[in-house]
């Protein structure tokens, strides 16, 4: 019997001779292909948009030329700002109000004084043009941007290109002090080796000047477009980015579509999207064993008490996000026509985001690390740009669109990233958190000191930490 | 061993019984417990030695031509931002029908005309707990034979102020010569809350809505009523409802056209979830379903849309209020774009927002006219700040419940609908609620018959029964 059945097996292996390996083939394509798709990196689409006014031109091709551009200034625009500082009307403050129920308004008066007497518009406008701007059109807007490059560089030194994004209630304007350090850095005291940089700082459409969309649904994915577009219109395959704020958002959504071009991310801010269960039970953990969940002592330092310091303060300080991501147009029209009342509500932010304590001041620690210019100056680009509404309604696109930054656990990021995370920071994002959606995270580090306007507030540190990423970047 | 163990259990169950009745009682007495008079001194600097000047002096609102020229001045330096295209009323007000409506405020409409008008009644101001309180005191210009004049305290909100009854006063205090039953008549008394329009800001911080209620107690008190009803909407309702906890035994009656609960419960969320299949269930009527369901987009979105004001407000008044202290333009806007939505959310669709559908400008202006030329918008802002700083729904007068006879008269539009099961767990008297046909949050300005048909059959079942007696 077993010999008859020897013999029928044999049989029938001979017509499976054909058959296995077709088989065996078929398996193994499906397997190559199941493993080959693993590995591919989904990326949000690119997608196409206009934002112009009216209907769309068909005909032609857009203008792609890179003008070269100043600000400019008029007497005219000076008086019409005097006169409506001159004529300002103040409300007097509850007694020891300090800054827990908004600006200040008895520092407001100082302020004021200042912008009225001392500061010199025409004077902060030579220094904004000490930097090369430019306009190009990109999808039927004007897109603003200054490059810097370095004066000076020494023979077979690579140039990294790095695009630098602001965000609300900041603009280009933010970078001015650390630009120095990335173009030039060995003249500054940095001698991080041999990483140089040359700067694009774009202003946001809608902010400062660069043109504000026509046409509703402009957010930061179409953003994250039109900067690509405007890298390759300036000739660049490959560069870093760095953001914080709605930069940080932007950057992260070009790596998202583009990771083949972007060399590095660095950000100073983390948002991560909406979270599970299951973080929320490790944040009731954390707080007796952090270790177990991947927090360190500084994490923990920093996000305990979860209530206080995640829930109250933020729903504290998020006001203007949600009159502005439901409200923008009526939000902006009166800070569009009062310039103090612009001064009082962006000026707000630069207390409170940059340290908490702050709030108890009755000046609102403003000088304490800025200079009355360099705050006036930010003030100054929304003010003669008429830009808080449309500034405004980028809060109400994004949110409106994706509000639990769905996009990011959809997608992911995969290009190498650096995160530096400042300690004043509103919310604060621990390593195995961002991990969630930040797939290659190169270096995380903890700043000593430092608060949401990290460009402006601490350059040098910034300047040393980004360095340092695209540094252990470029060793990869 | 057996009865010693049975009358040990029969101790426990007498002791378990006793606790629980008492426990019942601590609990409900508690509930019932009367909001304490809240004293305080609101004026500048140190309360001064010298006893209060409680004269009540006649005021005229006035203006002058410096006022009027400043304001053309801003109007006309007005920076406008042209809306995105095809966007209505869905980003905040479209600055293309606030250009008409400056246009109008420019060439047609007229301060003094409408200061006159403000005149028509008697103002008057008074000083309580060191601030300056205004009101308006109308008397019914004739009554029927052996009646008296029933004195009612008529409380306005924000963005409001007293301007809001003017169309209602006359129903009020003269029913007959507008076609309303005369049975009972009113002498109404409209203050404005300090912090908003003539009457003084407090110059201290927690001045919530408990100040404000124990200040209109005094100045009810100080005009010689012992017994008054009270009627409110939006901040107004808050304050007359505080009132009622305070004084049950001056206030005769609350009505009510805002009736929010603050505190929500297990109950409520369940009645949410389920209440659309179940409604008998949760003590929903067939108009609370319709108004209330489905709950996602009447209910949540619409009020996550629509607060962001009372956030900032509540957070960093100071802020938000300086430029629209400044800038009459975008108080205007800031204003006018809660008179569209908050009439009928559906106005947002429409390109002027629907303004002159319920309204005609010149009401609109003259409300807005009262906050600029008082300046008062960032210390109107504050009261939200007061009220709500330390949380919703964790304050004492949240927790205690109201026995004077209430009347609710529910709206269709308002922004959030309160069913009678809800409204009823803290208004533990409720005499009547009535679903309205029409009308929004500003009911005494845009439906002011239905409001004053609805007071009146109120305080004709109070009266008739004489329930504040009940209590």
């Amino acid at each position: 019997q077993t010999i008859l059945c020897f013999l029928r097996s044999f049989e029938y292996s001979q017509k499976n001779a054909v058959l296995v390996p077709v088989a065996a083939l078929g398996v193994g394509g499906m397997l190559a292909y199941w493993l080959r798709s693993r590995h591919k990196i989904k990326t949000i689409e690119m997608g196409d948009g206009w934002w112009g006014s009216g209907e769309r031109v068909l005909k032609g091709r857009e203008d792609e030329s890179i003008r070269p551009f100043k600000i400019e200034t008029s007497d005219k625009e000076i008086e019409d700002l005097h006169r409506r500082l001159d004529q300002f009307r103040y409300t007097p403050h509850v007694e020891g109000a300090a800054f827990h129920y908004g600006f200040n308004s008895s520092y407001l008066k100082k302020v004021v004084s200042y912008w009225r007497n001392q500061f010199d518009w025409r004077k902060q406008v030579e220094v904004l043009n000490k930097y090369p701007h430019f306009h190009t059109t990109i999808e039927g807007i004007e897109i603003h941007f200054i490059h810097v490059k370095p004066s000076y560089v020494p023979h077979g030194q690579a140039v990294q290109p790095l695009l630098m994004v602001h965000g609300w209630p900041g603009s280009f304007y933010e970078f001015y002090k650390i630009i120095p350090l990335l173009t030039e850095p060995a003249k500054h005291g940095l001698n991080e080796g041999d990483v140089v940089f040359e700067v694009i700082c774009p202003s946001i459409p809608g902010y400062g000047f660069s043109e504000a969309p026509h046409q509703q649904g402009f957010d930061s994915i179409a953003t994250a477009r039109i900067f690509h577009k405007l890298m390759n219109r300036l000739g660049f395959k490959e560069y870093y980015l760095q953001g914080g704020d709605w930069g940080s958002r932007i950057t992260t959504n070009m790596a998202q579509m583009l990771p083949q071009s972007v060399r590095g991310l660095h950000l100073n801010v983390v948002f991560i999207g909406k979270q599970g269960l299951g973080r929320l039970i490790s944040i009731m953990f954390g707080a007796y064993v952090p270790w177990l969940v991947g927090l360190s002592r500084e994490d923990a330092r920093r996000i305990y008490p979860f209530m206080q310091k995640n829930v109250y303060d933020v729903l504290r300080e998020s006001g203007y996000l949600h009159i502005q991501a439901t409200k923008p147009d009526t939000a902006g029209c009166g800070l569009n026509d009062s310039p103090v009342g612009l001064a009082a509500y962006i000026l707000e932010k630069f207390s409170t985001w940059t340290d908490k304590s702050f709030l108890h001041k009755d000046d609102g620690g403003l000088e304490s690390k800025y200079s009355l210019d360099e705050l006036l100056t930010n003030v100054m680009i929304y003010w003669v740009t008429s830009s808080i509404v449309s500034s405004m309604r980028y809060y109400k696109e994004n949110f409106s669109k994706d509000p639990n930054l769905s996009a990011y656990n959809r997608f992911g990021v995969h290009v190498p990233t650096g995160i530096a995370a400042f300690p004043q920071e509103i919310l604060h994002t621990p390593r195995t958190w961002a991990k969630d959606v930040y797939k290659n995270i190169i270096t995380y580090s903890y700043m000593p000191r430092g608060g949401h306007f990290a460009a402006f507030e601490e350059p040098k540190l910034l300047a040393q930490d980004i360095m340092q990423f695209v540094r252990k970047v470029e060793q990869l | 061993e057996f009865c010693f163990s049975l009358a040990g259990i029969m101790l426990l169950e007498v002791f378990l019984v006793l606790g629980t009745v008492i426990i019942y009682f601590l609990f409900s007495k508690k509930k019932e417990e009367t909001l304490p008079f809240k004293d305080g001194w609101w004026g500048k600097g140190q309360k001064p030695d010298t006893k209060e000047d409680t004269t009540i002096r006649p005021f005229k609102v006035e203006t002058t031509e410096e006022e009027l020229s400043d304001l053309f001045r801003r109007l006309d330096q007005a920076r406008f931002t042209e809306p995105l295209e095809n966007s209505c009323f869905h980003y905040g007000i479209n600055s293309v029908c606030l250009r008409k409506v400056v246009s109008y405020w420019k060439n047609q409409f007229n301060w003094k005309k409408q200061v006159e008008v403000l005149n028509n009644y008697p103002h008057f101001k008074t000083k309580i707990q060191g601030i300056d309180v205004h009101f308006v005191h109308v008397k019914p210009p004739r009554l029927p034979e052996g009646q008296s004049a029933k004195p009612l305290l008529m409380v306005h909100g924000w963005p409001g102020s007293f301007y809001e009854f003017y169309k209602i006063i006359p129903l009020l205090t003269d029913p007959a010569s507008h076609g309303l039953s005369d049975e009972h008549v009113f002498e109404v008394i409209c203050p404005s809350i300090p912090g908003y329009g003539f009457s003084e800001a407090p110059h201290k911080k927690d001045f919530n809505s408990v100040s404000a209620a124990s200040i209109f107690y005094e100045l009810m008190l100080r005009l010689g009523f012992n017994e008054f009803y009270a009627q409110g909407g939006d901040w107004g309702w808050l304050i007359c409802t505080n009132l009622a906890q305070m004084a049950p035994n001056h206030v005769k009656g609350l009505h009510l056209n805002l009736a929010s609960v603050t505190k929500v419960g297990f109950t409520h969320l369940l009645s949410v979830l389920l209440g659309r299949y179940f409604p008998g269930l949760f003590g929903f009527q067939e108009e609370d379903v319709r108004r209330m369901f489905p709950f996602l987009k009447k209910g949540l979105y619409r009020i996550l849309s629509e607060s962001g004001y009372a956030h900032i407000q509540a957070t960093k008044p100071d802020t938000v209020g300086c430029g629209l202290n400044d800038s009459p333009v975008g108080l205007a806007a800031y204003i006018l774009e809660k008179f569209s939505s908050w009439t009928d959310l559906e106005f947002q669709n429409l390109e002027d927002g629907g303004l002159e559908r319920k309204f005609n400008l010149d009401d609109l202006l003259t409300n807005i006219m009262i906050y600029w030329v008082s300046g008062c918008i960032v210390s109107s802002m504050r009261f939200y700040k007061e009220n709500f700083q330390k949380g919703i729904g964790t304050q004492k007068h949240e927790k205690l419940t109201v026995q004077v006879p209430t009347g609710i008269a529910s709206f269709p539009n308002e922004i959030m609908h309160t069913p009678q099961a809800w409204a009823q767990k803290k208004y533990t008297n409720i005499v009547s609620f009535h679903f309205m046909p029409r009308g929004g949050h500003f009911a005494a300005l845009e439906e002011p018959e239905l409001l004053a048909k609805d007071i009146l059959q109120f305080v004709g079942k109070v009266e008739k029964e004489q329930l504040w007696k009940k209590k």
